[in-house]
């Protein structure tokens, strides 16, 4: 993700539009678009893993759910604030990342995959096991609720804080570790790279990002944490929204979050397959599209764009 | 001239006052938002897809009655206008729908919502808000204790339960084996979470100080588990025979057909959301032996008591405004009488909310419900509640069941009372 000069007056015109926008909407929608930034950080995080380092997850809501019930049980127990939730759940959401990094250096492509789905499916089932500390099927209720614009400002600040993060990560040397393991294991290796540090790693730090996500999540959730918040649909919902939004352009993380967080409220007022189905149609339907029309996701369409205006001038 | 000009102002003067006063009075009544001089409109969240999606006949058949309802003129005049949103039982897409319903669409109450922990995501929400959540489609004894005393955070006197609750089924059940059958050694396979709790610490407070020796062992699943055999063959193994099913309806099917597989003929008692005769006789099909099998039920029949003129009217119903659903009804579709035995409620509420309702004239009613005649509920079973009591329905009656793989549930005793 380098910026140039006209890339860095985009992410400003972003921002600035993000900052406006509560002013122009209703609260309901700024709920909505919280939603989006919720989806903008995890898919930010799966970004860095499958994009930057090559590994593959669908089992990122796992993180989503370790992070959300982190800030549900913090501030039901101990009143902690709910900002200060949202670092604990990147501290702990990290070092599950790399816990599971670890068994995953084994792994690659599609047992790597199923791995991590193994993950999705089965960490919500730990709240039910250990229902007393975990709330069980009845959930658990954070202590402070939060009004719609406090989540909005607050989901949106903490997307553009780890977007930097992100950024700073990735034009490092950290980055172009990352890069150099995705392009070849074989090439990294003999430049020096210690595979095993920097795979763990990316699964580190792309969790911790899933894991502030899910604390954004579950406050946007009215504060209550339950495992069938976190089924494996999110964690396919994560992939998708990172799928669509290819890799390398924040217009295009910004494109996938908006996909995956709006598309389903829009979608189910379509008329014409009838509103119980008409969500999961239209939605996956436009999945279909998408990597039909746009293989390289929105990053993809950008870059072309980009290539086809500075073509040279033949005349 | 002049006179004249006077009377005129202080004609004028008059009209506007008149018209000020009119129009005050008016606005008066329609200060709650989702009520106009022609419609009511509310909103409930059910699991149209999903894990959960069996009941989604449930508002369908909510929607029938009120269709019902509006064909004959509605409520004191107001056509009601409900909107069924699916959630497909996760609370995280419940939250947003029920904030659309309230901030975007500002229905004048949630009716009928489905499932615990949807109910539990959107509770707080609903209550700091004040809209009515009324009968919720759970037997979960929050909705009914929460009114007068604190819940994670607060009391939620907007919260209203309708079914029987969980613990007090199973009350009934333990109560029964203890005078019938104070032998018996009960094995319990349970739904590994509150639900399956809920109804295990019921059964030990009704069988009373036999509990421990009673209780032969109890194995739980999980919510997602498909097959059951082991916790079968483990209470057989431990010599129960009794068995008590604790399941929603996959599981409990799955181990009705794999007691009966593995050579197992325990009296079996069974959780009142799995003994839809839908149900049953798909177990019998798959090879159950179901005959002897109990539970409990608080609404008719529509096979058994298909003379009746409760069943009769709703059969009528269904026929005009949902026929989609008049066949599974023919054949005992308990969830569709459920449905139309809430919207009856609903309606009956409305009417006593007054010619003018508002959310707190509504919540009154449902606080002072008092009916005998709801033409669904098993005949003799009277809706009460009261500023002590939030509990609709506290009656029920044992079902057995007998005639095999083509044969019904018949009622067994008399109407049982919960007593909280």
């Amino acid at each position: 993700m380098r910026l140039s000069r006209a890339d860095l007056f985009g992410v400003v015109a972003g921002a600035a539009l993000i900052a406006v926008l509560p002013f122009l909407i209703s609260d309901y929608h700024q709920a909505l678009f919280a939603q989006v930034a919720v989806f903008f950080i995890a898919i930010l995080g799966l970004n860095i893993l499958v994009g930057y380092s090559g590994q593959i997850s669908i089992g990122h809501g796992a993180f989503m759910a370790i992070g959300g019930y982190t800030t549900a049980i913090l501030s039901r127990d101990h009143h902690t604030n709910l900002v200060l939730t949202m670092v604990f759940a990147f501290a702990i959401c990290f070092v599950f990342g790399l816990v599971v990094g670890l068994p995953a250096l084994r792994l690659s492509g599609v047992y790597l995959a199923l791995a991590t789905f193994a993950l999705a499916v089965s960490v919500p089932q730990i709240a039910l096991k250990f229902d007393k500390f975990l709330g069980g099927s009845n959930g658990v209720q954070s202590a402070k609720t939060v009004s719609h614009t406090w989540l909005y400002g607050a989901s949106w600040t903490t997307a553009a804080i780890l977007f930097v993060l992100a950024w700073l990560i990735l034009r490092g040397r950290l980055g172009r570790a990352f890069r150099a393991v995705r392009d070849s294991e074989v090439a990294a290796t003999s430049s020096g790279i210690a595979l095993p540090i920097y795979k763990t790693l990316a699964f580190g730090i792309s969790a911790a990002f899933a894991g502030v996500a899910g604390s954004l999540f579950v406050m946007a959730t009215n504060g209550f944490a339950q495992p069938n918040e976190f089924e494996v649909i999110l964690s396919l919902q994560i992939l998708v929204g990172a799928a669509v939004a290819g890799l390398g352009s924040l217009w295009g993380i910004l494109a996938g979050a908006a996909f995956v967080g709006l598309l389903p409220t829009i979608s189910k007022d379509v008329p014409v397959v009838g509103s119980a189905h008409g969500q999961d149609v239209v939605f996956g339907l436009l999945v279909v599209l998408v990597m039909l029309l746009m293989p390289q996701g929105f990053a993809g369409v950008l870059a072309a764009l980009k290539r086809l205006r500075t073509r040279p001038d033949t005349s | 001239m002049r006179n004249k000009g006077r009377m005129l102002g202080a004609l004028a003067a008059a009209v506007a006052v008149a018209g000020f006063a009119v129009s005050a009075a008016a606005g008066a009544h329609q200060t709650d938002p989702g009520i106009t001089k022609t419609s009511i409109k509310i909103g409930g969240t059910f699991p149209l897809t999903g894990v959960a999606s069996a009941y989604k006949t449930i508002p369908l058949a909510e929607k029938a009655y009120f269709d019902y309802v509006n064909a004959h003129g509605g409520v004191n005049g107001r056509k009601i206008d409900f909107s069924i949103l699916d959630d497909a039982y996760n609370p995280a897409q419940t939250v947003p729908l029920v904030q659309q319903l309230v901030e975007q669409d500002k229905v004048f109450a949630i009716l009928g919502s489905l499932g615990t922990a949807p109910g539990l995501a959107t509770w707080g929400y609903v209550n700091s808000h004040k809209v009515p959540q009324v009968f919720l489609a759970s037997g979960d004894s929050y909705w009914g204790f929460c009114a007068h005393q604190a819940c994670a955070g607060g009391t939620k006197p907007y919260t209203i339960g309708w079914q029987p609750d969980y613990p007090a089924e199973s009350r009934m059940y333990g109560k029964y084996i203890a005078k019938n059958t104070p032998n018996a050694k009960i094995g319990i396979i349970y739904q590994n979470d509150a639900f399956g709790k809920n109804y295990i610490n019921g059964l030990k407070q009704g069988l009373g100080s036999k509990a421990s020796s009673a209780i032969c062992d109890q194995e739980g699943f999980a919510a997602t588990d498909t097959t059951v055999t082991q916790q079968i063959l483990t209470l057989k193994g431990k010599g129960c025979d009794t068995l008590f099913i604790v399941a929603t309806p996959s599981q409990a099917i799955t181990s009705l057909v794999t007691a009966t597989k593995v050579g197992w003929s325990p009296t079996t008692y069974l959780s009142n959301v799995s003994a839809n005769r839908i149900f049953m006789l798909l177990a019998a099909k798959n090879g159950a032996n179901i005959d002897g099998v109990i539970s409990s039920s608080y609404l008719l029949s529509p096979t058994v008591n298909a003379s009746s003129s409760g069943v009769k009217f709703g059969a009528a119903i269904l026929a005009q405004y949902q026929s989609a659903l008049s066949a599974s009804y023919a054949s005992g579709d308990s969830n569709v009488i459920y449905g139309l035995g809430v919207a009856w409620t609903f309606v009956r509420a409305l009417q006593n909310a007054g010619k003018n309702p508002t959310r707190a004239t509504l919540e009154k009613a449902l606080h002072s419900m008092n009916y005998a005649n709801n033409p669904f509920v098993y005949t003799g079973i009277k809706i009460q509640t009261s500023s002590k009591d939030n509990f609709p329905i506290e009656q029920e009656i044992m079902i057995k069941w007998a005639g095999g793989a083509s044969g019904d549930w018949q009622t067994t005793g008399s109407l049982q009372a919960s007593g909280h």
